[in-house]
């Protein structure tokens, strides 16, 4: 309070700063650089918007089990497992399906005749990486019907990235392609009718 | 107190020397300051549609094939969702929640007929008009239960005499869209040909597609020498008009033989009494027979024979209808316009939305004929135009030519700004008075429709003329990219996407629709890598004929996930 009534006699006294009439002042220049800040506010075009692109997409490939076997999860690697030659990335569900879950088994693995006998042991999954795939004999009905449940679910939950066949058939293919033969090539879930143009 | 006089006394006595210098010229800054403000505050506005619905269009899929791209597909189907197939067609009296059925041509006319139902928009009943445009002064509009009589009976004149391939070879007019739900009510296959061709390219496609039935306008279809060159000709329907009614078209000159059955329009017509046979046939569930239509390629190259089904269409239609926003759809109180002809299955497939969605339809029979926007517009004032895209280039061009000189360039500078990069259509200004004379009524027009045809020696048109026509018509302007075996469109840009890109010569061409969906295939140094696609585009989809096909062009995928030609580099 005592400031203030020291500032009112100080202004009653009636000494006034000398008006400054000119253009350029520090007070207009102040003012004349917020008003060119705003008019470059308003008159700049609005950035336009660029989202970041998304993740390059899966080529689809034909495995064999020696290659499938590095997808295990480990080393930064994303987790696949085959079903009944169908490749489908797990990596969603790595808690189950990556190492160290409950189903780390069947992870790089044919997990065919395991998933119809929901059994995860070791004698499940095919010894020998080199030879043919699992045929499946010796499952019954009810086996059969179970594979069928998990690889229903597995379309629909997960992506099949791939089809995997045994190296004797990757073999087989290679050589047809070389050969000129008119080999398979893609695989996949369409069957392309292309109308030529 | 100490403290006080120290920290505030110098803080005071600094802010009373600045202040204290306010003087006029202070007062008239701060006045603009907040004149500039309110003026924009005034004026802002938020953009069309968000940015970042325009940032990314396309979804691709997730895995791809080996020398393939991904698959695009619009972001409102999902990868494991089926595209749409068709229209949905309920019957009357079933339960609004019931499964539709695709719908053919049949259902289209019916519902034309009828007015919408009340479940998806429009006012229950209400129909649309149809005109036919035959000058500035001479606007004529057909009721739709003499369009009905009309289809009835050529019908049933075309099958009594034994035809079942019907071509037409007709300008833009009721008698072509007439014929062709004729054929669909009457188990009978249309032949749309392109109108206004060469003679031998007459022939040579009235033999591919095996036709018995020619409906032709005199004048332009070469009678003589189809007649001699094409034995298997049946029957001939002459549309005759007011100017040549008093000739005898039944007539056969001498030495034709008498193969050919030859009849008019009108007679067909006066045969029964006016006000018979107006209501729309019951619908067999026979499958009506599909429409043959011709992609014409560049002038002097053979026309290209596709054949839709029923399903093609109705899903195209379904596609064109699902890919403009509720709010600015074809309603009955719309006036649409074909300026490019029918023969084109874009325009067709247009032209049946919007009979579907009762929309006013209007033929003008210079369609196809002319290149100048103001000549096809005459006489009505359109609210959704579909036009080829040299009429724009040519309006685009003309604009630019009275444009010219600095102050009429700023404002157009301004105009464009605020399309490209605030999102909005511009407001009015003095460049109006220049704007071509589009319809009798100026500003009624709201939608253009433009398509490139692939491989039909179109010149692309570029982002920076799409956006100089939206602001020349005052309209959205809507460019997609067509294809010889896709009922509709492959791929079409967004209503409110007003960008303009700098990067390549030409428009992108949007995002797939809900009936179509594309991958690109390698094709030479075009290719699919991790950073890029590129390759020759094919198209999937319910609306394609055959299923899937190659459009025979190389395109690209852009940074905003839309579709563009490739170019070739090197």
């Amino acid at each position: 309070m005592d400031y203030i009534e020291h500032k009112m006699v100080e202004k009653a006294s009636g000494e006034s700063l000398p008006v400054d009439n000119s253009f350029i002042t520090p007070l207009n220049v102040m003012l004349l650089s917020f008003l060119a800040y705003t008019l470059y506010n308003f008159m700049s075009p609005p950035k336009p918007l660029v989202l970041p692109p998304e993740p390059a997409p899966i080529v689809f490939r034909t495995f064999t089990p020696r290659t499938l076997l590095p997808y295990n999860g480990t080393s930064g690697m994303p987790v696949y497992l085959a079903v009944r030659g169908r490749v489908f990335d797990v990596s969603a569900g790595r808690n189950f399906y990556g190492p160290g879950g409950p189903y780390a088994n069947f992870a790089g693995r044919d997990a065919s005749r395991g998933l119809a006998s929901h059994s995860f042991d070791e004698e499940m999954l095919t010894k020998d990486l080199d030879g043919p795939l699992d045929r499946l004999e010796g499952l019954d009905e009810e086996q059969k019907e179970a594979m069928q449940g998990w690889e229903e679910r597995f379309e629909g939950k997960y992506l099949e990235v791939g089809r995997l066949v045994s190296q004797e058939e990757m073999g087989n293919m290679t050589s047809q392609t070389q050969t000129g033969g008119g080999g398979e090539g893609e695989g996949g879930n369409k069957a392309a009718h292309v109308v030529a143009a | 107190m100490g403290v006080f006089d120290a920290v505030v006394g110098p803080v005071d006595n600094a802010l009373t020397g600045l202040f204290g210098q306010w003087n006029a010229y202070s007062t008239a800054i701060v006045t603009t300051l907040v004149v500039v403000v309110s003026y924009y505050m005034m004026n802002m506005s938020d953009p069309d549609t968000h940015p970042g619905l325009l940032a990314r269009q396309a979804s691709p899929s997730r895995v791809r094939q080996e020398g393939e791209s991904a698959t695009y597909r619009s972001r409102y189907i999902p990868e494991s969702m089926p595209l749409t197939t068709g229209l949905n067609v309920k019957d009357a009296g079933a339960s609004k929640w019931s499964r539709g059925r695709d719908g053919d041509l049949r259902d289209i006319w019916k519902r034309a007929v009828t007015g919408g139902s009340q479940d998806d928009g429009p006012v229950a009943g209400k129909t649309g008009r149809i005109l036919t445009v035959l000058g500035t002064q001479n606007i004529i509009e057909h009721s739709l239960d003499d369009i009905t009589r009309q289809i009835n009976l050529i019908g049933q004149h075309i099958s009594q005499q034994g035809g079942s391939r019907v071509a037409l070879y007709l300008p833009n007019s009721i008698e072509l869209i007439a014929t062709l739900f004729a054929c669909s009510f009457h188990d009978l296959t249309p032949i749309i040909l392109p109108f206004d061709q060469p003679d031998e390219h007459v022939i040579d496609m009235l033999r591919r597609s095996a036709a018995d039935t020619v409906v032709t306008a005199p004048g332009s279809f070469p009678f003589d020498s189809v007649v001699q060159a094409y034995p298997a000709l049946r029957q001939l329907i002459w549309v005759v008009d007011e100017g040549n009614k008093h000739l005898d078209w039944n007539e056969v000159p001498k030495g034709m033989g008498s193969s050919v059955n030859v009849s008019t329009w009108s007679d067909i017509l006066c045969d029964s009494p006016a006000d018979a046979k107006t209501a729309v046939p019951e619908r067999s569930d026979k499958q009506p027979k599909p429409i043959v239509t011709f992609w014409a390629y560049k002038s002097g190259e053979t026309e290209e024979m596709v054949e839709f089904t029923h399903g093609n269409i109705a899903s195209g239609i379904a596609g064109q209808l699902s890919a403009i926003p509720s709010v600015d759809r074809f309603s009955p109180s719309d006036l649409f316009l074909p300026a490019d002809p029918l023969a084109n299955i874009h325009t067709l497939v247009l032209t049946l939305a919007a009979l579907y969605s009762n929309a006013s339809v209007a033929f003008n029979s210079v369609a196809g004929g002319s290149d100048d926007i103001v000549l096809a517009t005459q006489g009505i004032a359109p609210t959704v135009l579909v036009a080829p895209p040299a009429m724009l280039l040519k309006a685009h061009e003309e604009m630019m030519d009275k444009i010219g000189a600095l102050p009429r360039k700023v404002i157009h500078g301004f105009q464009s700004r605020s399309l490209s990069q605030y999102g909005v259509m511009p407001g009015a200004s003095s460049n109006d008075s220049l704007r071509p004379a589009i319809g009798t009524t100026p500003g009624k027009l709201r939608l253009v429709f433009v398509a490139e045809r692939a491989g039909a020696g179109t010149k692309p048109l570029s982002s920076s003329v799409l956006s100089g026509m939206r602001i020349f018509t005052g309209a959205r302007i809507v460019y997609a990219l067509s294809a010889a075996k896709v009922a509709g469109a492959v791929t079409q840009t967004h209503v409110h996407d007003y960008r303009v890109h700098q990067d390549g010569e030409y428009s992108h061409f949007g995002c797939p629709l809900v009936c179509t969906e594309f991958m690109l295939r390698d094709q030479g140094y075009h290719m699919t890598t991790d950073s890029k696609a590129e390759g020759e585009i094919i198209v999937r989809g319910p609306c394609v004929s055959g299923g899937e096909a190659s459009v025979g062009e190389v395109g690209k995928i852009r940074e905003d996930y839309t579709l563009g030609y490739a170019e070739n580099s090197g």
